[in-house]
């Protein structure tokens, strides 16, 4: 089997490799959103598996038990647990990202109930005393996850856990590294294929699939320049590779993202000095996602560019032509965010097409012109 | 009067002291317009952040921008800064209360002055904004973003509670802990904006000051037990700005005692709200409809009175162990009790604390029928109404309905739907009275 075929498998039937290992007695733990540190379920010989919803698939379940005005990224895959999809979690861990996800967590708590289940409060503020909470209730997880299993957690196997996942970090970040090539070798769609592949594997068997797949994307011959735009795509969640692929049948390479499905969640590093859980909480929690709030840099135009300044970089280094925004709609820290970034991006000349979408690949063909009408203005 | 939607948004009250509500929010506005002539600082601020005596203690004149938007809707002038925030980006769906706070910052930048025929003469623009992640999300984002129109330093405190399977013996510590240094951040912040050190003993005193109006509100609530009831939700949601929009102040506290005194007086005579009780109808959540709150005079129509509520009087006054004597401590210890008054109960049972709030309630109060609000554009208080509603009734066999509209975006309502809801929800309590 390719690679290619391997990684299209997994990202298709996505649940399948781990009840695979569950079957062998391994227990699987599931979670949401970018905050939950995978190192520490793999060091408590764990699969972390990130929960996924369905662009494909209609709500109907949950609304009887979920307001249809809460993210439909959360809806559906609240959806997939009452249709049983995800039966094969032995634990169910949510982090207090937004309102949506807390909410929904008693209700998915109280109505499909895993053996484990656990939620991690998670500061919406920066700074050292956040810290310290963050590492207080990371603390408190390992604790439960103990109890559950009746096992301690093993420093040494959490320091190589984090090693791990730096290993896969890295990897990844070289992946994203050969899109800066014009044309780019390896499309978004594939890269999306790629991520959402790996996030319900062992990290070790996702390293060796990005490793082949980086020598496959290596190894292709460098196509004839095309003269097309290069996007990059802001927003939360894109499990689905549909809309990545639908900006790029409309013309346009994309090359870069910030994405809690993409860079967000593996760009930077936890650090192996120290104390582990101290570096995991610090890095976990600065995830960039609008749930957080970053203090206030002095004014207007210096507050943006301490907030946003990084996208400014990411759009540099990957000479991104623009950017369209992906939001998924009734996601309020994600709206409050978008007219920001946009005025800031505007404010460094890059033109940004601001979409607000339902995660649903049905309506997903009203966006076509909208985006073809962006990318020949941008050309 | 059915093809047409009525005018009129308030209701009509049960006590003459809610009566006197209005001139409390209008003060509110009035205060910070003069605190700006003065050269105090005004700020922009969340209610229930937990923070309020704070705020009074460092005299900084609060600004309450959510209440900004519930009285615009109730005077029905919010379109125009609803559709202000959207032109400028905000999507239709955000929180109303937040669009209507962009709308009205951009057009009071766009103009160089306070829009014309503003309500109660408008917000002045304030010296700092602070935000909070008590209740939810948009409380600390919405300040963040209305820096594109007031370059005024922002805060955010977070504000946090534990889940109600947490161990709290485990937890509570680094819970407090946690809460006091973000309230320690804050109270620094206001020093550096105010250039005045903190007066501990001052902040006493306005805790003092905040407890009392608070326990005077429960005790409130307590006398509103009686059958027929003294006072109705739509009081609740007049005189809630009391105590949240002058927490820690005397005013609070004359303002309840005032009101305690009225509704013990109607208690002892009997007075009711509606000279014939039927049917006793619990607010089981949501935020009000502002823009309709005569609807609730429309149940009594029927006979319903709405006798108690599940907004705004969040929390029953807790005990502070007496080992805490540093104001600060005392605030986050207070937020910690607060939060987790309903942890042991719902761990013995229903595993939800708002069932078992909820729950208690209707047995105190002789509920016949649950009314809940939903708001498509507060994700904060909505989500998880159809589920407590859903699990409510496997403990107790009551009528129930959901209505669903938006607090101030009236595109999201129909007045000849709710009309139909409420028959039909009447219909169900006079099934049920016919039975019992
Ligand atoms: S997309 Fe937004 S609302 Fe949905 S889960 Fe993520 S942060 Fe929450
Ligand atoms: S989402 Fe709800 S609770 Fe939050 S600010 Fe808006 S109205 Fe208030």
């Amino acid at each position: 089997m390719s690679v290619l075929d391997k990684i299209d498998g997994l990202y298709q039937n996505r649940g399948e490799r781990a009840r695979k290992l569950r079957e062998s007695g391994k227990k699987v733990i599931g979670y949401f959103c970018c905050f939950v540190p995978d190192e520490i379920i793999t060091a408590m010989d764990m699969l972390p598996y990130r929960i996924q919803g369905s662009q494909n698939d209609p709500i109907d379940e949950a609304d009887a038990l979920l307001e249809p005005m809460a993210c439909p990224f959360a809806r559906s895959c609240f959806n997939l647990a009452l249709k049983g999809e995800y039966d094969f979690l032995d634990g169910f861990v949510a982090p207090h990202s937004c309102d949506t996800i807390e909410r929904m967590y008693h209700i998915w708590h109280q109505n499909k109930p895993s053996p484990f289940n656990h939620m991690i409060n998670v500061p919406h503020m920066l700074g050292p005393s956040s810290d310290a909470f963050y590492r207080k209730e990371l603390e408190y997880f390992i604790k439960r996850l103990e109890d559950f299993s009746g096992r301690k957690m093993d420093p040494a196997k959490l320091r190589d856990a984090v090693s791990l996942y730096n290993r896969r970090r890295e990897l990844l970040r070289e992946l994203y590294a050969l899109r800066k090539e014009n044309p780019p070798r390896v499309s978004g769609t594939e890269i999306t294929k790629v991520l959402v592949a790996g996030m319900g594997i062992p990290a070790d068997e996702h390293i060796e699939l990005v490793s082949a797949f980086i020598q496959e994307v290596k190894n292709r011959p460098a196509p004839n320049p095309d003269g097309l735009p290069r996007i990059f795509i802001w927003g939360n969640e894109i499990d689905d590779a549909a809309f990545i692929q639908l900006v790029e049948e409309c013309g346009a390479h994309v090359v870069m993202d910030d994405l809690c499905t993409g860079s967000r969640f593996f760009w930077e590093d936890v650090p192996e000095t120290g104390d582990p859980l101290e570096a995991l909480a610090r890095r976990y929690i600065c995830t960039h996602c609008p749930r957080t709030l970053k203090p206030q840099a002095g004014d207007r135009q210096t507050d943006l560019e301490n907030r946003f300044g990084y996208i400014r970089q990411f759009m540099a280094d990957w000479k991104a032509d623009g950017a369209i925004f992906y939001i998924v709609r009734y996601c309020d820290t994600c709206e409050l965010e978008g007219p920001d970034l946009k005025d800031y991006l505007n404010g460094l000349k890059l033109p940004v097409l601001m979409i607000e979408d339902d995660y649903s690949t049905s309506t997903m063909g009203q966006l076509r012109t909208r985006i073809q009408a962006f990318l020949e203005m941008i050309l | 009067m059915e093809s047409t939607q009525q005018a009129k948004t308030t209701a009509v009250k049960g006590t003459d002291t809610a009566r006197e509500v209005r001139a409390l929010v209008k003060n509110i506005y009035k205060s910070a317009h003069e605190a700006k002539a003065n050269g105090k600082k005004v700020a922009y601020f969340m209610v229930a952040s937990q923070y309020d005596e704070v705020i009074r203690a460092m005299d900084v004149i609060p600004l309450p921008t959510e209440n900004y938007a519930g009285l615009c809707a109730a005077k029905r002038d919010m379109d125009r800064f609803l559709l202000k925030a959207e032109a400028d980006g905000y999507s239709q769906v955000l929180c109303s209360y937040a669009r209507i706070g962009l709308g009205f910052d951009s057009l009071r930048k766009e103009l160089g002055r306070i829009p014309d025929n503003s309500p109660d003469g408008g917000m002045p623009a304030p010296d700092m904004m602070l935000g909070s992640s008590a209740v939810c999300d948009p409380r600390f984002k919405w300040y963040q973003a209305a820096s594109r129109y007031l370059d005024v330093p922002t805060f955010g405190m977070d504000v946090v509670a534990p889940p109600p399977q947490d161990d709290l013996n485990e937890v509570r510590d680094y819970y407090i802990q946690y809460q006091r240094d973000q309230v320690q951040g804050l109270i620094d912040f206001l020093e550096a904006q105010t250039g005045k050190k903190l007066d501990k003993e001052r902040l006493w005193e306005c805790i003092r000051l905040g407890d009392k109006a608070w326990q005077l509100w429960y005790d409130i609530d307590r006398l509103r037990v009686a059958v027929p009831s003294p006072m109705p939700s739509q009081d609740h949601f007049s005189i809630m700005v009391a105590g949240h929009y002058y927490a820690g102040t005397q005013i609070a506290v004359d303002f309840y005692q005032k009101l305690y005194d009225e509704v013990k007086y109607k208690v002892d005579h009997k007075i009711g709200v509606i000279p014939d009780e039927k049917y006793r109808i619990l607010y089981g959540g949501g935020l009000p409809p502002w823009h309709t709150l005569w609807i609730f005079n429309y149940f009594e129509s029927f006979g319903a009175v709405f006798v108690i509520e599940n907004v705004y009087r969040g929390f029953d006054p807790v005990e502070v162990p007496s080992h805490v004597k540093d104001p600060v401590d005392y605030l986050a210890w207070r937020a910690f009790l607060r939060y987790t008054a309903y942890h042991e109960k719902a761990r013995a049972r229903s595993g939800n604390p708002t069932v078992e709030k909820l729950l208690g309630m209707i047995e105190d109060y002789q509920i016949d029928g649950v009314v809940f609000h939903a708001c498509r554009s507060c994700r904060a208080t909505t989500i998880g109404q159809t589920h407590i509603k859903s699990e409510l009734g496997k403990y107790c066999d009551l009528p129930m309905m959901q209505l669903v509209s938006d607090m101030v975006d009236l595109r999201d309502y129909s007045e000849a739907q709710w009309k139909a809801q409420i028959g039909a929800f009447i219909e169900a309590l006079q099934a049920r009275s016919g039975r019992r």
